[in-house]
């Protein structure tokens, strides 16, 4: 599947930010507008924000999965950590959210230190961990009352919260079916009912989407994004999906190989690498070198799926006119012609060399990424 | 809306109510499955069946002076059925830990000792039923009762203290492993210990290398004292009591230091 985000010929000879905006990405406006418009001084980043400082994850006779990272994730934003699977995405989340101790660094989550302060962390913080722990034999609704009293909400509370939020995440008709009956999509969305019993300021999802079918995937962005905006929660969410880190993170945080080899906003990163690529399919097969060979003047081919050929123009967006032009000039009809704005991945290959979607293409059947191993011992 | 929650209260105030939740799990999880709860039953039944039934005849022997031999057998199949419930409970934290469900409620409980302290209350929750059934069975087959109400508490407590006992050194065994396969390492050494205390006759009897095992063995001080409570002459009750707090605060620690080895194994 293509997660670029293209725009059709429609906005060509039209200023470059008109451009952008017809390729339906939000705008860098939106963006920066939500990252400030959290409006939060910096005297309240401590409240629920997290501060990550070369923080490390060494696994004995293991890899060492996190290494050296520092970040930092504003109050009610939601900050995207984009990586490849085994970049170290699950380490990180394990170690801010209290379950794994860091070898070395430090992190605070609202504040409290995630190595000394557990117990006030796991307070304020919610997850939704990649592999959902569901017991297969309590039902829905009994999953929100061991919830709620672990984290020790007042028994008026507790039925009430339980309801609203089964409610909200659309399992009403299920919650008192046993869990071990439920399809993937409706686990993924019990678990996150379950990590918003207690109304945490900060919440973790390690891989929310992995495996959900696009409408789910769509519902679930959309329920982040209400948290993050009317609740002012706090969102570190974990991602192998290009597509979700640009449309749903305000900012976002690309790891590889235990480290972060790009942060910012997905405007800012994408418009480091700067110029956009096109992509044209001839109408005549016969033509694809001949075509090739134009588009080959006016940057370097960029692989493009199916019949189509692609070139990351060197000039950028102006370039467009002369490769109309060009075609127009050696008479070659073309069946498409799309212009595609870098992407993450563009800014992916660029920090690390390979591309951040594998050759096997994630993303395209739903499938479950393997599990974290975990050896025993 | 989503106001912010408990800026007054302190991670303590969710102590109990967490670990109520994990012993509610618990026993909701083993009284909806009768597979899982039947066989921890059928067991020290068969054991009662098998020893006060066949091997009766000890109660003949020159130097038996114990009033009942199904009363005898009687309190070691009670502590022997308490002590394997909480190792049942151990099983079950094991698998809550290799499952993912430890992680929830790792994750979830500020105050992560609450959540041993869980299923130690299911464990001795569920012990209700378990000496409703030996005690019905045994009275059946002919038991007499030589105390009075009191002694019974008393040997009902012990046998409590053994569950405990038992309990916590299966959790620490259990929080170690965080698997299922694990199990046998949580059984073994309670039987070893068990069945190297005066199972069949009385310690007087003991013969060869089981005696000084026997008269070391924590579990022949508990034994002994709980038959004496069942026969209404209440002897060595304070040293058996000593011993099994003495135990339980040994394998408390063994406990909370496997759990903090869960803590720092992710
Ligand atoms: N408990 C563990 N013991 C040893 N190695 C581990 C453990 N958990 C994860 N790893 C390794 O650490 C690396 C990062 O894993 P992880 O954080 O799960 O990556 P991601 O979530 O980005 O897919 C991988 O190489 C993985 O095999
Ligand atoms: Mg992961």
């Amino acid at each position: 599947m293509d997660a670029r985000s293209s725009g059709t010929l429609g906005g060509l000879g039209g200023p470059p930010d008109q451009i952008y905006m017809i390729t339906g990405l939000r705008s860098s406006a939106a963006h920066s507008g939500s990252v400030d418009g959290a409006g939060r001084s910096d005297g309240r980043v401590a409240d629920n924000g997290i501060e990550v400082e070369d923080l490390v994850r060494q696994f004995k006779n293991g890899p060492r999965a996190v290494d050296g990272i520092s970040l930092e994730v504003k109050p009610g934003e939601i900050y995207g950590f984009l990586g490849p699977n085994g970049a170290g995405k699950s380490t990180t989340v394990h170690m801010l959210t209290t379950l794994l101790p860091p070898t070395a660094g430090v992190a605070r989550v609202a504040g409290f230190d995630v190595a000394t302060e557990g117990p006030l962390v796991r307070r304020v913080l919610g997850a939704a961990l990649q592999e959902a722990a569901l017991d297969p034999h309590l039902t829905g609704d009994e999953h929100m009352r061991l919830q709620t009293a672990l984290h020790g909400l007042d028994h008026d509370d507790r039925r009430t919260r339980g309801r609203e939020l089964i409610e909200r995440v659309g399992l009403s008709d299920a919650a008192d079916r046993k869990v071990g009956g439920y399809s993937g999509g409706m686990k993924r969305r019990l678990d996150l009912a379950l990590a918003l019993v207690h109304r945490p300021r900060v919440l973790f999802l390690d891989e929310p989407t992995t495996g959900l079918d696009p409408q789910s995937r769509s519902a679930l962005w959309e329920e982040v994004t209400r948290l993050s905006k009317e609740d002012g929660v706090t969102v570190f969410l974990t991602t192998q999906y290009l597509e979700e880190a640009d449309q749903l993170a305000e900012r976002v945080g690309i790891i590889d190989a235990g480290k972060i080899v790009a942060e910012g906003t997905p405007a800012a990163l994408k418009a480091e690498i700067g110029r956009p690529s096109v992509e044209v399919v001839p109408r005549d097969p016969a033509k694809a070198e001949q075509s090739a060979a134009i588009l080959g003047r006016f940057g370097r081919p960029v692989p493009a799926a199916g019949e189509a050929l692609g070139v990351r123009l060197s000039e950028g967006i102006d370039e467009l006119v002369g490769i109309v032009r060009a075609f127009d000039e050696a008479e070659i009809e073309l069946a498409s012609l799309v212009l595609n704005e870098p992407t993450l991945d563009d800014v992916f290959l660029a920090r690390t060399g390979h591309h951040l979607e594998g050759d096997e293409g994630a993303g395209d059947s739903g499938e479950m990424s393997l599990p974290d191993q975990a050896p025993a011992g | 809306m989503n106001e912010v929650t408990g800026e007054g209260r302190r991670p303590g105030d969710s102590y109990l109510p967490a670990a109520l939740g994990v012993c509610w799990r618990y026993l909701h999880n083993l009284y909806t499955r009768p597979a899982q709860f039947i066989p921890s039953l059928l067991f020290p039944l068969f054991f009662l069946a098998a020893f006060a039934g066949g091997l009766s005849v000890v109660a003949d022997s020159p130097g038996f002076d114990y009033y009942d031999y199904t009363a005898f057998q009687f309190c070691f199949v009670l502590i022997q059925a308490s002590a394997l419930a909480g190792v049942f409970a151990g099983f079950s934290i094991a698998a809550d830990f290799e499952l993912g469900m430890g992680r929830r409620m790792m994750l979830a409980t500020p105050n992560r000792s609450a959540i041993v302290v869980g299923y130690a209350v299911g464990a001795a929750s569920r012990l209700g039923l378990t000496w409703v059934v030996v005690t019905g069975v045994a009275l059946l087959a002919g038991m007499s009762v030589g105390g009075g109400p009191v002694d019974l508490a008393g040997m009902y407590s012990l046998a409590l203290l053994g569950n405990v006992a038992a309990l916590l050194f299966s959790a620490g065994i259990a929080l170690r492993f965080r698997s299922l396969q694990a199990g046998p390492l949580m059984q073994m050494p309670i039987f070893i210990l068990l069945f190297l205390a005066p199972v069949y006759v009385p310690q007087a009897l003991l013969t060869g290398w089981i005696e000084p095992a026997a008269s070391v063995n924590p579990v022949t001080a508990i034994l002994n004292a709980a038959r004496s409570l069942l026969a209404g002459e209440p002897t060595g009750i304070l040293a058996a009591y000593a011993v099994a707090f003495g135990l339980i605060a040994l394998l408390a620690l063994w406990a909370m230091s496997g759990l903090r080895r869960a803590e720092v194994a992710g």
